[in-house]
């Protein structure tokens, strides 16, 4: 990296951050003195009383991770206009939602769930499906925090110019992260997310008004890309096209049943609240997913010839570039790096409390501790919080790359839970015992294809069987059992319920 | 037992108004550009190339849609509404 391209940030700035950095910690003691008790649907759901403002802000900030803005940007400057799939994959969660949530919301207010298994033990009545679906996605959340913690220690390591590590980077903002969520639980976490959503949105504001400007502008970038590298304008093939229904399938099922996602569904104040929330977020992805396509498209021509172990750091590149041309391009990054902040900690500290809740709720009480009180639980779960995120510290500093790898895959596992969802909650005659089979052949399929793509049925590094993704050829797999299952099998009547 | 008895605090949900599923349908054939000719670019529209914009607007639409489905056809009774 040469030196007009370093992200370095001076003092004034760094007391910024800082500042931003701690008032996070403010906001959870202040959301430890409005505690209600010390019941798990306070600590973990904020005793439900979440309103449209902070749910709005709080599913933005959860759904739009670091990834959106380093790994899209990424991707787009490495596969071109093809990659606007992810503002159509963003888009379909929301979709995947009207499929089952009005249902799921209507059970989790009667009958007072507090995580995805909750309704999975009411629905099926089976600990041994509650208990597999459980750890798939506590696995599955490990990874997303994992991502989360990798890209905190690049960012500090780049904004000081290496001069604090990246180990040490990671270590303060989980602790700082760990701090606020077990001072609150639910309650710190979504306020933290409202000034990080806030943040977020300033940020990709001040992107909007930026990048395009570069490299002579939209228009000039595209006609000179046509002509360098034509293939990142055109169409994509019709294998391609595949690609961009796997994509959807993927995310408008895998992300729509992110548990961090769920129990903000559950801790709405009210359907109102959250119906106007999601009515919102269907449009987030033209102002969010959308802007990071644009950035990396900008950067193929402002910043040719990235290698693609160099290509997560488009944005930060373009920032640098921004930060040398003038005072106000300065400050105007410093807040679209306390945006990178925020995106990476509101989405993790949603999946460390989640995976809390579900250690506590759903392993730690039916296994453990059937006898004990919700005061209790909610102390194991703070302790969790903090036993998790130390190992998830320990992998992501890079002690030991082979964990690092066992992590690598999300939605190809978390989807296998998708149909005692999408299916459980409308047809009755599907039993524990076949969403049991679908779930474990789907993820053979999908652990098996993953593994055989790495032998050589691979596309743009990903292992695709005709351009679909393993974990949706594993859902095909699944949705067939259960399928079959329900209409020769059928639950019986005390099953189903 | 019927749905209605299952959920009596659900007066209508999007599911199972099959039109809307007919209309999503449609506007993801269009969204997903597997329709133009092979290594099709297009004029560019705003900056962008003909067939992005279309799949652009389709997202625009689909957004515009889905915000009309869920305050139309996902319904709950009243007090159930908070």
């Amino acid at each position: 990296m040469g030196g007009a391209e370093k992200l370095v940030f001076g003092p004034g700035a760094l007391v910024f951050i800082g500042l931003y950095l701690v008032s996070m910690i403010g906001v959870g003691w202040y959301a430890r003195q409005r505690r209600q008790g010390n019941s798990m649907a306070d600590f973990y759901l904020a005793g439900r009383s979440i309103g449209l403002g902070v749910l709005f802000l709080t599913l933005y900030a959860t759904q739009y991770s670091g990834n959106t803005l380093f790994g899209y940007t990424g991707k787009s400057y490495r596969i071109g206009f093809l990659w606007v799939v992810s503002v159509l994959f963003m888009f379909s969660i929301i979709v995947g939602y009207l499929l089952f949530a009005p249902r799921l919301v209507a059970l989790a207010r009667r009958h007072g769930f507090i995580t995805p298994a909750d309704y999975i033990t009411h629905r099926f009545k089976s600990s041994l499906l509650s208990l597999l679906s459980t750890v798939l996605m506590i696995y599955a959340l490990c990874n997303y925090i994992l991502a989360q913690l990798k890209a905190m220690g690049s960012a500090v390591e780049g904004l000081t110019d290496g001069s604090v590590p990246a180990a040490h980077g990671i270590i303060f903002l989980a602790v700082i992260m760990v701090i606020y969520e077990t001072l609150g639980g639910m309650r710190s976490v979504a306020w933290t997310d409202v000034l990080q959503g806030i943040v977020l949105l300033v940020g990709f504001t001040v992107l909007i008004f930026i990048i395009p400007q570069m490299g002579g502008g939209l228009t000039t970038v595209v006609e000179k890309l046509g002509q360098i590298d034509p293939a990142k304008v055109q169409v994509p093939s019709l294998q391609g096209c595949n690609t961009w229904i796997s994509y959807i399938l993927l995310l408008g099922c895998g992300a729509a049943i992110y548990p961090q996602a769920l129990q903000r569904l559950y801790a709405s104040r009210s359907v109102t609240a959250l119906k106007r929330s999601l009515a919102l977020m269907a449009f987030m992805p033209l102002t969010t997913t959308l802007i990071a396509l644009v950035c990396g498209l900008i950067a193929i021509v402002v910043l040719p010839g990235l290698a693609k172990g160099e290509t997560d750091q488009v944005l930060a590149r373009l920032c640098a570039v921004i930060m040398s041309q003038s005072e106000l391009g300065y400050w105007l990054v410093v807040v679209v790096f306390a945006a990178v902040l925020a995106a990476l900690m509101s989405t993790a500290d949603s999946a460390l409390l989640s995976i809390s809740s579900m250690f506590t709720h759903d392993i730690y009480r039916p296994h453990f501790r059937p006898d004990s009180s919700e005061e209790e639980l909610t102390r194991v779960g703070k302790m969790a919080s903090w036993i998790i995120i130390a190992l998830l510290v320990w992998v992501a500093i890079g002690v030991d790359q082979t964990l690092v790898r066992l992590l690598e895959l999300k939605f190809e596992v978390l989807i296998q839970v998708a149909p005692c969802f999408f299916l459980g909650l409308y047809w009755r005659r599907l039993s524990a015992q076949t969403a049991l089979t679908g779930m474990l052949v789907g993820l053979g399929f999908a652990l098996g294809l993953t593994g055989a793509g790495r032998l050589g049925l691979t596309w743009a590094g990903q292992p695709l069987v005709w351009g679909f993704h393993a974990g949706v050829i594993g859902l095909f797999v699944n949705l067939g059992i259960c399928t079959l299952g329900a209409l020769l099998f059928p639950a019986q009547k005390n099953e189903a319920s | 037992m019927t749905d209605n008895e299952i959920y009596p605090e659900l007066i209508e949900e999007p599911r199972k108004v099959r039109w809307v599923w007919c209309v999503y349908l449609i506007l993801y054939a269009i969204a997903i550009p597997w329709y133009w000719p092979k290594d099709y670019q297009g004029p560019l529209v705003a900056g962008f190339p003909l067939w992005v914009a279309v799949t652009l607007i389709s997202v625009l639409v689909l957004a515009l849609f889905t915000a009309w489905v869920i305050f139309t056809y996902w319904q709950v009774r009243e007090g159930e509404e908070g």
